[in-house]
């Protein structure tokens, strides 16, 4: 199965998927059911990391896509710039939704209300430029595509390939970001596990939204190498399983907030068998990121 | 000290981390290294933010067993980064962000020790040896980085 394969596999998430969220946010405000309005959140978060594959994906199939007698390129580079833009609002979409089930605020159902609408509606307009790549019928006389403005995608590129600071400096962050996120993961997940003890997870609670933050730099950044020279990485197989990897690895930051044998932890109380999998799983889940992100330029590509 | 680490550079050893081309060579190194890293300063960053006020709550000594992975990945980084300098020996030592890696490492480690002693043990205030030591991992993190970028500047 190549990138292009997947990319038709996953473009439906980012709408279809994402609707169902939105939707079980909306009935748990409605029926005032907080068992639904978690399981938004929890959703609100997957998609956004889903949202990564079907991004990048998507380049793979540009690349097979572009050499092809009567592509409009222009409709390609439509797609891809709407599709960065609904990116963006996914991801903080995503972010707010962690939130909401780490330390739940009142300001946060008004944000995802208005985030996930935003995110909705600019997710369709990608899908729908998306769609007439293959059937220019639907996009016949629609004035919008050309361009796609605001030209997200185009203006990151630009960002890193003009300015050649840019790199090095998000290099030096990737590193930090990946510094923050394993510290802050170990110490929890090593808490699961019974190699650390003597602390209730309420507290340790307060050290996870630093694994999040450096899992957003690590996003930003790594989005920027990928838009810099997407070729490089859509070509390379150890790459396409980075990215799954990170997708099951992220997965697992919500498991300490969502459980609540983790999250009424006492100091010395001992964890489940089930809990300690899910930790060790996570450390190597984020192992294995980290050594397919190293061995990246030696493995997968021919 | 020049013909030394041209000497150094030669040995079948040095030579074959460099050239081989296999992936139990110079990929591995590479990966433990950054493997090392990221368990060392990822545990020394979380004890750090501990120290300035995120999760005051949790209590020291529930953190005293970190120390020995942080130790355990500080050795791994002694032995892989002596192996990746020997490889590139000339190269780094004419390299001056190569220093500067060097003595912000040693400073953190240091700091890292001290954090141990006065605040682990004797219980003392902690948020300035932590403020230096995420400071100093950054400086180490940055310049380490930039020593690809360096040495190329250089030659």
């Amino acid at each position: 199965m190549s990138g292009a394969h997947l990319h038709l596999l996953l473009n439906h998430i980012p709408t279809v998927a994402f609707g169902v969220a939105a939707a079980l946010f909306l009935a748990g405000l409605v029926k005032k059911s907080e068992d639904l309005t978690q399981a938004g959140f929890v959703a609100f978060f997957l998609n956004a990391l889903l949202a990564i594959p079907a991004y990048v994906s998507g380049n793979a199939a540009e690349f097979v896509l572009r050499d092809q007698p009567g592509m409009a390129a222009s409709v390609i580079t439509a797609h891809q710039n709407a599709a960065m833009l609904g990116f963006v609002f996914m991801q903080v979409t995503g972010l707010v939704g962690w939130v909401a089930l780490w330390r739940f605020r009142r300001w946060t159902i008004p944000a995802l209300l208005a985030l996930s609408a935003t995110t909705f509606a600019l997710m369709a307009r990608a899908a729908n430029i998306g769609g007439g790549i293959r059937h220019p019928e639907i996009l016949a006389g629609d004035p919008t595509v050309s361009g796609a403005w605001p030209e997200v995608a185009a203006m990151g590129t630009a960002f890193i390939v003009n300015n050649p600071w840019v790199w090095p400096i998000c290099e030096i962050f990737h590193f930090v970001g990946l510094c923050l996120l394993f510290g802050v993961v170990l110490v929890v997940n090593l808490r699961m596990l019974g190699f650390i003890q003597g602390v209730a997870f309420a507290d340790l609670n307060r050290l996870l939204p630093w694994a999040v933050i450096g899992l957003g730099i690590n996003l930003i950044t790594g989005m920027l190498f990928f838009l810099a020279s997407p070729d490089q990485y859509t070509q390379n197989a150890a790459f396409g399983w980075k990215i799954g990897l990170i997708v099951a690895a992220g997965a697992s930051l919500l498991y300490p907030v969502v459980s609540d044998e983790i999250r009424l932890l006492k100091q010395d109380a001992p964890v489940s068998m089930i809990a300690r999998c899910v930790a060790a799983g996570s450390i190597c889940l984020w192992l294995g990121v980290i050594f397919l992100g190293r061995f990246l330029p030696y493995i997968g590509s021919e | 000290m020049g013909p030394v680490l041209a000497q150094l550079e030669q040995t079948g050893f040095a030579t074959w981390i460099r050239e081989s081309g296999v992936l139990y060579g110079y990929p591995l190194i590479l990966f433990l290294h950054t493997l090392g890293l990221s368990t060392l300063v990822g545990l020394s960053a979380a004890i750090d933010l501990r120290l300035l006020g995120i999760g005051q709550g949790i209590p020291l000594k529930s953190l005293e067993r970190t120390f020995v992975l942080m130790w355990a990945g500080f050795a791994l980084n002694a032995v892989t980064g002596s192996l990746l300098f020997v490889a590139d020996a000339q190269k780094h030592a004419s390299n001056p962000a190569f220093y500067v890696k060097l003595l912000c490492v040693a400073l953190a480690v240091g700091i890292l020790v001290m954090i141990r002693g006065r605040v682990f043990r004797e219980h003392g205030t902690g948020k300035a040896l932590a403020a230096a030591s995420l400071a100093c991992w950054l400086v180490a993190l940055s310049s380490a980085r930039l020593m690809a970028y360096i040495a190329e500047f250089i030659s």
